[in-house]
């Protein structure tokens, strides 16, 4: 899902950039009040296992790979807020060390996978344990599992929407309009890593839940 | 004082870490990954991506590995670079946050 240097115009890479400076400040404001020290090492470790599962891509039919981002599960376990961090770092690490992601895109990668897609699977989930009315442990494993599988959509909806507007206002980048990259990026979501990253993120939800439930900051 | 279950969890971190190169194993024969390209035919024009900076690792690999385990291994060594990095800069914004904090 990361976007690389030279899809999109430079009119589409400030204006992501210029969106994500009041997250970012807001993350940074609300780590100030609300991170508590015992959460720290748990932040730190999440957005190390963020970066290792975006590593795994994985194939689909038409030659098309795409990864799951963790982003929900940073969500559910310590807060959106904590999540827009752990992610960013990943994706800027990434960007910078790796080539994974442009630089120029970075602002449109974190507005998809650090900000969207956290606070998509965290709605979900909320809205979600409402729905049941219960929980428990399987009830909040069923729901980080589809608000993962959703949020991860949603922000592969976000990525093609802004590389498939290139060629009705950028020329020379994308070449592909929505038409095309919409229908490719949710394939490619909904039938591989949204899978990956709902199984995934129910899972390690259960688990934390079940053993450490004092370790998750939204109860 | 590291607490077990930062232990456990790096473990686990740790091993993902090795198993990285499955993806790209399994990709190997299938080329990049679309919305991921390098080059591509639109109609009868060829389009690339314009590159404005070089990563010291591109792609997670090491410049020259070329071959299926070399390629592996520089993915399993990216890993392990991008992990210690991701938890050490988490560790660095928390400590100055706590710092601005007092």
């Amino acid at each position: 899902m990361h976007i690389p240097d030279g899809y999109l115009g430079p009119i589409t890479c400030v204006v992501m950039f210029i969106i994500m400076l009041p997250v970012w400040w807001y993350a940074a404001k609300w780590a100030k009040e609300r991170l508590s020290s015992r959460a720290i090492p748990m932040l730190a470790m999440l957005s190390s296992f963020s970066f290792v599962v975006m590593m795994f891509n994985w194939p689909v039919p038409d030659g098309t790979t795409a990864h799951m981002v963790g982003g929900t599960l940073i969500a559910i376990i310590l807060g959106p807020w904590a999540a827009v961090i752990g992610v960013s770092v990943a994706l800027m690490i990434q960007a910078f060390f790796f080539g994974d992601g442009g630089i120029t895109a970075f602002g449109a990668n974190a507005f998809n996978m650090a900000f969207v897609l956290p606070f998509a699977g965290y709605l979900m989930y909320r809205a979600l344990l409402k729905f049941f009315n219960s929980d428990d442990v399987r009830a909040r494993a069923i729901a980080a599992g589809v608000a993962a599988y959703i949020a991860i959509n949603v922000a592969a909806l976000a990525a093609a929407i802004e590389f498939g507007v290139q060629p009705y206002i950028a020329k020379g980048y994308c070449p592909y309009g929505i038409e095309v990259a919409v229908p490719a990026m949710l394939f490619a979501h909904l039938t591989t890593a949204g899978p990956v990253a709902a199984v995934v993120t129910a899972g390690v939800v259960a688990y934390i839940y079940k053993y450490r439930p004092d370790l998750m900051e939204v109860k | 004082m590291m607490e077990e279950w930062v232990k456990r969890g790096m473990l686990v971190i740790l091993i993902l870490s090795i198993l990285s190169p499955i993806g790209i194993i399994l990709t190997w024969n299938c080329g990049d990954a679309w919305g991921e390209w390098e080059k591509v035919k639109v109609g009868n024009e060829t389009w690339e991506p314009q590159s404005y900076t070089s990563a010291p690792f591109p792609d997670y690999s090491i410049p020259g590995w070329n071959s299926m385990l070399l390629a592996s291994i520089s993915y399993i060594i990216s890993a392990f670079i991008g992990v210690s990095m991701c938890f050490l800069v988490v560790m660095g914004i928390a400590k100055t946050v706590e710092m601005m904090r007092e």
